[in-house]
């Protein structure tokens, strides 16, 4: 037996449907947080012993879709004949939620409706007559708070207890020609004022909604755009220096000695093994995954920040204040909420693109997004922060600056190549009422995400690891390689030619474009094939390091200056995300050319950085270019030459369906 | 060329239709004091998806709408009974 969840935006069906499975799938105060179904089975006190599935669909707010998510819902509810449907209503804002509430009713599917967030309604003293409204609606009305979980078995169990019944609907839309929009306007209207007449009669309400409240002088300030984007800057200043100068590497370091301590308890187990086996064991597999959860606790406590903020109603408001300056390099406000997703994880920050009416505007928002450092990439900058700027707070904080930067670049040039310039997008975001955020949430939150980590770092980067070693520790012939003779190795005969590439940039040794080339399978990777390829295990404990001198070791060991070291991890950060997020795009964007063409950017974009930085760097710290500046600018002269060349085409395209568009009017008007 | 005209010609329209917006005495939500509520007259976005999706809301003909605050480039209204943080492209394409 299926039940759906359906709702309007940000009423709490992902908080019930978490409730109701146990599932930790993601939450926020803010409309469009679910832009895809999941279904899961109800937990075994909810549903005794049937076996009942719960879907979980993006908000919507009527059956006919405005933006891709909510086509989601419609369609499912249409057409995959669930065997009831659990209708979240927003009992705040009754007025808007009925309007959806009652097209679900004419679907002949039992419904039920959960007039969810009661508790803030029982705060602002309104009241809603629910045996009424059940009677006006003709289907069951339980009040619930999904938060606490309160009312939610009733409500599931007369779900389920009414499914394979048949809905009666107090209100049937006319027979009318559905593609006659004066028609359709007409009756939505009569339904309109259906609703209308039911809240009327079953709401009571203490404060008006219009009424100017305190929260509202908060908004003021929050949606100015000098207060509002100073209060955001600083805002996210806080959570990246909490998480990763300050809370996230003091708990990083005590994780650090126990890493430490299992490393040379497997290694002296290993004492009598065979050298390769040790290498492999403690060097490899302890040493390299190590390296990576090393990093654990300062995405973790990033994580739990991030959820605070998801979770009590800011994000709406940042996307408000934002949207003027987006709009100006061609993307939307609604962009911001991706961009900030991405500090945690690159593919959610992609899905929530779906929720971008535009589709230039979203695709080219799924495109850039993962520019912003995810979660994965933190074990990067912090390896490099620690090993060659002294663990300096300003490498983390340029580079989600120098991301944003990106983020704006990269739109415009976008903005350029497709052409449109005078183009309508507006703007529209529900702002939710604030809410205190529930540190139970923010915690189980980053629990998943550390779950996920460690589970990845046990298997993708393990094995990866475990490859990077062997292939190092081999030649072609399946001996093991001499001291001396590294270079003959299978990892480096492959990585080579790819490191001549990268001699302009600063870092043309193969270690580093292997370490680079397995950044693409989890950036995680760059740390443990670091780790592996120059044997170096404890460059995680940064602190230390600085102490020790061991910091100074790391840096001669990977014969990187300052500099360069700069343009190798800016290189790293801002060069195509790992693989499953490229997937990502691909789903989104549903377009071959701009999938190329994202991942042509972003190639670009962090070669670019690179050589920039590489070469005006040592220009400015040695007085002159460094090594291959002249194969370098000519490879920059290929990616301009390509851009223009893009640029000619898509507009070629562009005024082509124009004039298509000219030339069918022309033949319109003239019949 | 030809394209560059067509969009210019374009934005001429849109700037002369607010002109008769503006000499037929209607106001858009730009003109509004914060703290009253309004009688939204028209939804004019030219755009019917954007139409129906702030129908769908409760912004439409005959309703009314409560002006919050008002920025250079944004306002927040009350429809409903929702707060919402509206663009200045869609403040000006609701007559009240």
């Amino acid at each position: 037996m299926r039940i759906a969840f359906a709702g309007n935006p940000n009423s709490g069906k992902t908080t019930m449907y978490n409730a109701l499975t146990g599932r930790n799938e993601k939450i926020g105060n803010w409309g469009g947080v679910t832009v895809g179904s999941k279904e899961f089975q109800l937990k075994k006190e909810f549903a005794g012993d049937k076996e009942v599935i719960a879907v979980d669909l993006p908000g919507a707010y009527s059956m006919s879709p405005f933006t891709p998510e909510e086509g989601i819902t419609s369609e499912y509810v249409r057409t995959a004949n669930p065997d009831a449907i659990v209708n979240i209503v927003d009992a705040t804002n009754l007025s808007r939620s009925l309007f959806f509430t009652t097209q679900l009713l004419e679907l002949g599917i039992p419904v039920v409706v959960a007039l969810n967030k009661t508790d803030i309604n029982e705060k602002e003293g309104t009241k809603i007559d629910v045996n009424k409204l059940s009677a006006k609606l003709n289907c069951p009305v339980f009040e619930t708070v999904s938060t606490e979980n309160k009312g939610l078995a009733e409500m599931i169990a007369k779900a389920i207890s009414l499914a394979g019944t048949t809905q009666k609907a107090p209100y049937l839309q006319a027979d009318i020609d559905l593609h006659d929009k004066n028609a359709v306007d007409a009756e939505d209207r009569k339904r309109y004022s259906f609703v209308n007449g039911i809240v009327n009669e079953v709401e009571t309400r203490k404060t008006l909604s219009a009424e100017t409240t305190s929260a509202d002088k908060v908004d003021g300030i929050l949606t100015n755009p000098i207060a509002g984007i100073l209060v955001f800057a600083v805002v996210m200043w806080g959570v990246f220096w909490v998480s990763q100068a300050w809370l996230g590497p003091l708990v990083a370091d005590w994780l650090v000695g126990w890493i430490e301590t299992f490393q040379g308890w497997v290694a002296g187990q290993l004492e009598n093994s065979p050298a390769i086996l040790s290498a492999l064991l403690a060097d490899g597999i302890v040493g390299g995954v190590g390296a990576v959860v090393g990093f654990l606790p300062l995405v973790m406590v990033m994580y739990f920040l991030i959820a605070l903020l998801e979770d009590c109603g800011y994000m709406a408001r940042v996307s408000a204040v934002m949207d003027p300056i987006f709009k100006r390099v061609g993307l939307s406000g609604k962009s911001v909420i991706p961009v900030v997703i991405g500090t945690g994880c690159g593919i959610p920050a992609i899905m929530a693109c779906r929720t971008i009416r535009d589709k230039r505007e979203r695709r080219a928002t799924s495109m850039l997004t993962t520019f912003i450092p995810c979660g994965a990439k933190i074990p990067v900058i912090a390896l490099f922060a620690g090993a060659f700027f002294n663990g300096a707070g300003w490498v983390s904080t340029l580079s989600y600056f120098l991301g944003l930067v990106l983020i704006f670049l990269g739109a415009l040039l976008i903005k350029g190549i497709t052409g449109y310039k005078y183009r309508k997008s507006f703007f529209i975001m529900e702002l939710p009422k604030w809410k205190a955020p529930s540190l139970k949430f923010a915690f189980k939150s980053m629990m998943e995400r550390a779950k996920a980590y460690i589970i990845k770092a046990a298997t993708i980067i393990l094995v990866c690891n475990t490859v990077v070693q062997i292939m190092q520790t081999f030649n072609w012939h399946f001996q093991v390689v001499e001291e001396g003779a590294e270079n003959t190795s299978i990892l480096a005969s492959i990585a080579s030619p790819f490191a001549i590439l990268l001699i302009p940039l600063g870092f043309g040794v193969w270690q580093l474009a292997a370490a680079a080339i397995t950044g693409f399978i989890a950036k995680e990777n760059v740390v443990g094939t670091l780790a592996v390829v120059y044997a170096l295990t404890s460059f995680i404990d940064t602190e230390e390091l600085a102490m020790t001198g061991g910091a100074s070791t790391v840096a001669a060991t990977m014969g990187l200056t300052s500099v360069t070291a700069l343009a190798y991890l800016f290189f790293n950060l801002y060069t195509p995300p790992c693989f499953a997020a490229i997937g990502a795009m691909n789903s989104e964007m549903k377009s071959r050319g701009w999938l190329w063409g994202a991942i042509g950017l972003q190639l670009g974009t962090g070669y670019t950085i690179a050589f920039l930085i590489n070469q005006l760097g040592t220009l400015f710290t040695e007085g002159h270019f460094a090594a291959g500046f002249v194969p370098g600018l000519i490879a920059e002269a290929c990616m301009v030459a390509a851009l223009i060349l893009i640029s000619k085409r898509v507009r070629a395209h562009f005024d082509e369906q124009y004039e298509l568009h000219k030339a069918s009017k022309a033949a319109k008007a003239a019949t | 060329m030809e394209l560059a005209y067509a969009l210019n010609k374009n934005t001429a329209c849109a700037e002369t239709r607010n002109d008769s917006c503006h000499a037929a005495g209607n106001k858009t939500l730009l003109d509004a004091e914060p703290g009253q509520t309004y009688i939204i007259k028209e939804i004019n976005t030219d755009d019917d998806d954007m139409n129906s999706f702030l129908f769908r809301l409760g912004c439409y003909q005959g309703e009314p709408i409560t002006l919050i605050s008002k920025k250079k480039k944004s306002c927040i209204v009350v429809i409903k009974d929702g707060r919402y943080n509206l663009d200045q492209m869609l403040s000006e394409a609701i007559i009240i």
